[in-house]
């Protein structure tokens, strides 16, 4: 209950105060946050599975976000940013969908 | 996340953790896609996450919603929602999803309100930028091209005005030469009064003349204008000019410089003198407005044609 009220709380302020991000975030915050959106929809179908650890949970959001951001520096110093970013997007997306896929299955038995 | 939590904990107790992560989902979709029943799956999930679940679950002191081994996921959902618990999970993951909504809200807010420029690429940008550099430098030719232009015509059509004013001021210096306009300014009244009727027209030609020498612009005697082409006839019955009957007496307005033109007429053996010995009378008096209204046509000539066109 707390962490939705967290996410909620996040997006509130978010819009609200509008901070400014640097620019030097800026390229790589599109990606962190799908990352981020993967780990925390693994964390719920963890939870649902009964596993759920907060310790996994912050060590994976964490890599999630630090190992999305690494490979879209990574593609911009290459000269390949946007189809490295598309590819990350591309896996985050389908493993998003099976958690999501997961979660469907303990909630909806369906 | 599931995917690398059931690993680090599928290890021990199973080979297949590795599978666990890749194989998650697969299995979670395989049957959806397949049609597979549920029953399938239903069964392989606890078959296989039970297992970990099991031995992890005294290691772990998050366990957020583990009462029993047999609850459902809904129920654990349920759980994990409805009372609000205070430990130390659910802040980290609370922070965490902070970070999240924070970011997705930003992301959201900075894709949504700062057009298209915002997400364009490196490579984008600077071909949208050569192409408003092209732009601005054809406008700026173009203005320039105008400019010009309208500088041009300007010149032009400040030529054609001064052009015109000459041409006016002309016309109407040749207007006044040639007797076609009427012309006024200082200058002086001469009047010869003839009342034996002995002065001929060679004494008007004289006095004409005279006057002519002295710098007269514009002359009309009696109702005729005197230009270039002027004669004077003497008939039977009198003096003609230029076709017309003149009868005594004859008054020249006469457009000059008075004090040339007066003298010009009263010096010894002048026209006035002269005329005094024929019986006549001249009586000169300047005046600072004369005007002289008598018109002749223009006439267009037959042959002569400007040499300058």
């Amino acid at each position: 209950m707390i962490a939705v009220l967290g996410l909620v709380v996040g997006v509130v302020v978010g819009l609200v105060v509008r901070p400014v991000v640097p620019t030097v975030v800026e390229p790589y915050l599109p990606i962190a946050v799908v990352a981020a959106l993967d780990a925390v929809f693994g964390g719920l179908r963890a939870m649902l599975d009964g596993i759920f650890d907060d310790k996994v949970f912050v060590v994976s959001f964490l890599s999630n976000v630090v190992v999305a951001a690494l490979i879209v520096f990574l593609g911009d110093k290459l000269g390949v940013g946007a189809q490295l970013s598309t590819g990350v997007v591309v896996v985050l997306g389908i493993r998003i969908f099976s958690n999501a896929a997961a979660i469907r299955r303990h909630v909806f038995r369906a | 996340m599931s995917d690398e939590e059931l690993p680090e904990r599928a290890v021990t107790p199973e080979s297949d953790g590795v599978p666990e992560s890749a194989g998650a989902p697969e299995r979670a979709e395989t049957p959806g896609h397949s049609g597979a029943p549920e029953p399938d799956d239903a069964p392989a999930r606890p078959g296989k996450t039970l297992p970990p679940e099991v031995p992890a679950a005294p290691a772990l002191d998050a366990g957020p919603a583990k009462p029993a081994p047999g609850e459902t996921g809904r129920q654990r959902l349920l759980a994990g929602l409805w009372p609000p618990r205070l430990s130390r999970a659910q802040l980290i993951v609370a922070l965490l999803l902070f970070v999240l909504g924070l970011g997705l809200a930003i992301q959201v807010r900075s894709t949504s309100d700062s057009g298209a420029l915002r997400g364009a690429r490196q490579e984008d940008l600077v071909r949208i930028l050569t192409e408003l550099d092209n732009r601005t430098q054809r406008l700026q030719d173009e203005k320039r091209r105008l400019e010009t232009q309208r500088s041009e015509l300007e010149t032009s059509s400040n030529q054609a005005e001064e052009a015109r004013k000459q041409t006016e001021q002309k016309a109407q210096q040749l207007g006044v030469l040639a007797g076609t306009v009427a012309a006024q300014g200082p200058g002086i009244n001469l009047t010869i009064a003839d009342p034996k009727g002995g002065l001929e027209a060679d004494k008007l030609l004289d006095t004409l003349q005279e006057l002519r020498a002295a710098g007269a612009e514009a002359i009309q005697i009696n109702d005729v204008r005197v230009v270039a082409d002027t004669y004077f006839t003497q008939g039977s019955d009198g003096i003609e000019i230029d076709g017309h009957k003149v009868v005594q007496p004859y008054r020249f307005k006469v457009i000059g410089n008075p004090q040339d033109l007066e003298p010009a007429l009263n010096i010894p053996g002048g026209v006035v003198q002269t005329l005094k010995k024929e019986q006549a009378t001249a009586d000169v008096v300047r005046s600072e407005k004369i005007v002289v209204d008598a018109l002749r046509p223009s006439k267009q000539p037959d042959y002569a044609r400007s040499s300058s066109q």
